[in-house]
């Protein structure tokens, strides 16, 4: 059984080629007269000496091809550390060795390759943006995590599909044919409605080299930007409006002047009036803009003090108290004992304070008092500033902290209001991580009440800009 | 072989006309709600001049599945994917129609602002619509029968709203006869934002008879 399983590892060539050599060689002895050698003990002979060599070959060549050969198979299927353990100095032994360094060398470079696919990977699943990979019929390749977040659509529904199948908007799809048969690449904003609307900037890349035909097909978010590009516009014509208002008004009134209106005394004295609470009135805006660019450019809270009520207290009252004194409106300050210090910005919480009384002033009728009081409730420091003016209109409540807007336009434009102030008082609180309220019965007052934390808030809310808020 | 493969191919091609036909009408639904809501007369007028290429590509794939069921004389799931397709176009193209029919509307009532309670409720209404006709898109790429049978279930959601509507937008012609004008608008915006829903339950049931070969009504 062995002998024979020998055999067949040997094969029957090499057997009857010795075989054939030694019957050539004996024939050649027989014919120099050595009769003593008969046929039969030559052929026994000679198969003997021939399955010596053929167990020889066996040991030393078959075996170890075998194995070179096993493991040669066990590489190319993918298991790179199998390695051959012949150390044998012939060709054999030089063959595994040099199979061995390529098993290695394989091993290295695939590594390489794993670790650089694995961080594009890692990128990819990374990014918010959708990334999509095209063939050349269309179909989805390939595509971030992000489209799950982004369209709600599992990552795995999408392989294979077109992209219309996947997200169904007739724009995007109509760039991509445009992509795919010019083989250039473009840049679009498309808007796609659901699930939810939004605008995207879309940047659809032809493949070029061995992917040829496919496409990159890159979407981002650009909602936000658009949003915010929005609100900085308006603000902006909405600050020129303002600027361009008593402008003009003060022009008008000057070239009236400059024409004929020398004559009258009365009606100069008129006309400069107008003239200067037109400029009073823009004085007043361009101050305010001041103000919102100081506080811009802080971003954020920058010096954070600890700070006295009472103090802040005083310094409103030395800048508002001469206007209450002309109106006769008392402020009172009712401060409980022992206040903790506020945390902040002094400089901006006193322009809060400063913005509220000067509301409270100008929207009470002579003869009305203010109160200016601060407790503790919680964890917060709670400062209300109270009048017993006008009033505001409950459906005018939820507006009035947005830029420029006054309740009523007539009334409050003659007292030269811009309606900034509530809305810088909002955007500083929410710097300091606290809130504004407003309550108000019209006819018999308003408390306007600010909540500040006690302690700095471990995260503060980023002020942001201003004029997008 | 050959000619199963280009069957196929043409089926499939169909198939991804229809859907960019829908994504044309769910824009178009989508749009005209919105062009009524701020009474932005360019943006209905966009929806209107739109409305052609809906048309256009509805003909053709009319024509596309029309020349399937000549060429190919296709059997049995084939078949119904060819008619299913036709059923979907058509009801598309309707919905297409009234969103134009909404456009209108818009137009007529771009004169003065729109009284703040007739509004509240229409928007509400087209949400759901906007949600249904999706849904029935997406059960068509899907071949999902569970997802085309819920969203006709929310026709008689619509329905509800459409009657509250109605009775809402009555009382308040009652109430401010100076608005009748606009509430007749807004009633027939109401109607045809309903039977848009009605449609997007017909694509539902084509989808139902594509997978199961069952007829079904479902409103
Ligand atoms: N204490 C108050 N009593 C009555 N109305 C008030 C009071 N405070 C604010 N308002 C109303 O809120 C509006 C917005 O106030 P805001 O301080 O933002 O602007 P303003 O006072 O008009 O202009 P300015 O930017 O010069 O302060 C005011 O126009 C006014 O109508
Ligand atoms: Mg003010």
């Amino acid at each position: 059984m062995r002998v024979w399983s020998v055999l067949e590892g040997i094969g029957w060539r090499p057997v009857a080629s010795y075989f054939f050599m030694l019957l050539v060689f004996f024939t050649l002895l027989k014919l120099y007269a050595v009769d003593k050698i008969t046929i039969g003990v030559m052929v026994a002979i000679s198969l003997l000496f021939s399955a010596f060599l053929a167990l020889v070959l066996y040991r030393r060549v078959i075996v170890p091809l075998n194995e070179v050969i096993e493991a040669a198979r066990d590489i190319a299927r993918g298991n790179l550390s199998r390695r051959i353990n012949i150390i044998s100095q012939d060709e054999i032994g030089d063959l595994a060795k040099s199979i061995n360094d390529m098993a290695d060398r394989l091993r290295h470079t695939i590594g390489e390759i794993t670790a650089e696919k694995d961080r594009a990977q890692a990128m990819l699943d990374s990014m918010s943006d959708v990334v999509l990979a095209l063939d050349r019929k269309g179909r989805i390749i390939m595509v971030n995590p992000a489209v799950e977040t982004t369209f709600g659509i599992p990552q795995v529904d999408c392989v294979g599909r077109s992209v219309v199948e996947v997200i169904r908007n007739f724009d995007l799809d109509m760039v991509l044919q445009r992509v795919q048969a010019t083989n250039s690449q473009l840049i679009r904003e498309v808007a796609i409605i659901s699930p939810e609307p939004r605008i995207f900037i879309l940047r659809a890349t032809p493949l070029v080299g061995n992917t040829k035909g496919g496409m990159v097909v890159l979407l981002r978010d650009i909602s936000e930007r658009k949003r915010m590009e929005q609100m900085r516009s308006e603000f902006m014509s909405n600050v020129s409006h303002e600027l361009r208002t008593p402008l003009t008004s003060i022009q008008g009134f000057v070239e009236t002047l400059q024409d004929n209106g020398t004559e009258d005394p009365q009606m100069i004295r008129h006309f400069l009036g107008i003239i200067a609470a037109e400029t009073a009135r823009l004085s007043n805006l361009v101050d305010d803009l001041l103000d919102l660019s100081r506080i811009e450019e802080r971003r954020v809270v920058r010096r954070w003090q600890r700070e006295d009520i009472g103090t802040l207290v005083d310094q409103v009252l030395t800048v508002c108290g001469s206007r209450a004194d002309d109106k006769q409106i008392a402020i009172k300050a009712s401060l409980q004992p022992r206040l903790p210090r506020l945390f902040g910005d002094p400089d901006l919480l006193a322009q809060v304070l400063i913005n509220l009384v000067d509301n409270a002033i100008r929207y009470t009728s002579a003869g009305g008092t203010i109160t200016i009081s601060g407790l503790v409730e919680g964890d917060e420091i709670r400062i209300d500033v109270a009048d017993n003016g006008a009033g505001i209109p409950a459906e005018n409540i939820p507006r009035i902290f947005e830029r420029f807007y006054r309740v009523e336009k007539a009334r409050t434009r003659g007292m030269g209001g811009t309606g900034l102030g509530l809305a810088i008082v909002k955007h500083i609180i929410k710097g300091h991580g606290g809130r504004v309220d407003v309550k108000s019965v019209v006819g018999k007052g308003t408390v306007f009440s600010i909540f500040l934390p006690l302690e700095i808030p471990v995260t503060l809310p980023a002020a942001g800009s201003f004029y997008l808020h | 072989m050959a000619p199963r493969h280009n069957f196929d191919k043409q089926l499939k091609e169909i198939q991804q006309d229809i859907l960019r036909l829908g994504s044309l009408v769910e824009q178009a639904l989508y749009d005209s709600v919105q062009a009524l809501i701020s009474l932005d007369v360019a943006a209905a007028g966009q929806v209107i001049m739109k409305d052609e290429l809906i048309d256009q590509l509805c003909l053709e794939i009319e024509e596309k599945c029309v020349w399937v069921i000549a060429t190919q004389q296709p059997m049995a799931g084939d078949l119904r994917m060819a008619v299913a397709g036709i059923k979907i176009i058509i009801s598309l193209e309707r919905m297409g129609d009234h969103c134009v029919d909404i456009s209108r509307a818009t137009m007529c009532l771009s004169g003065g602002a729109l009284t703040a309670h007739s509004v509240e409720y229409i928007p509400e209404m087209a949400d759901i619509v906007q949600q249904m006709v999706k849904d029935g898109l997406d059960a068509y790429v899907t071949r999902n029968v569970e997802k085309a049978k819920a969203m006709c279930a929310m026709d008689d959601l619509v329905d509800f709203i459409y009657n509250r509507i109605f009775r809402e937008l009555i009382a308040c012609v009652k109430e401010h006869p100076v608005h009748a004008y606009q509430m007749a608008y807004l009633l027939y915006v109401n109607r045809y934002i309903e039977r848009i829903a009605d449609h997007a339950t017909n694509i539902g049931e084509a989808v139902i008879y594509l997978v199961t070969g069952e007829r079904r009504e479902l409103n």
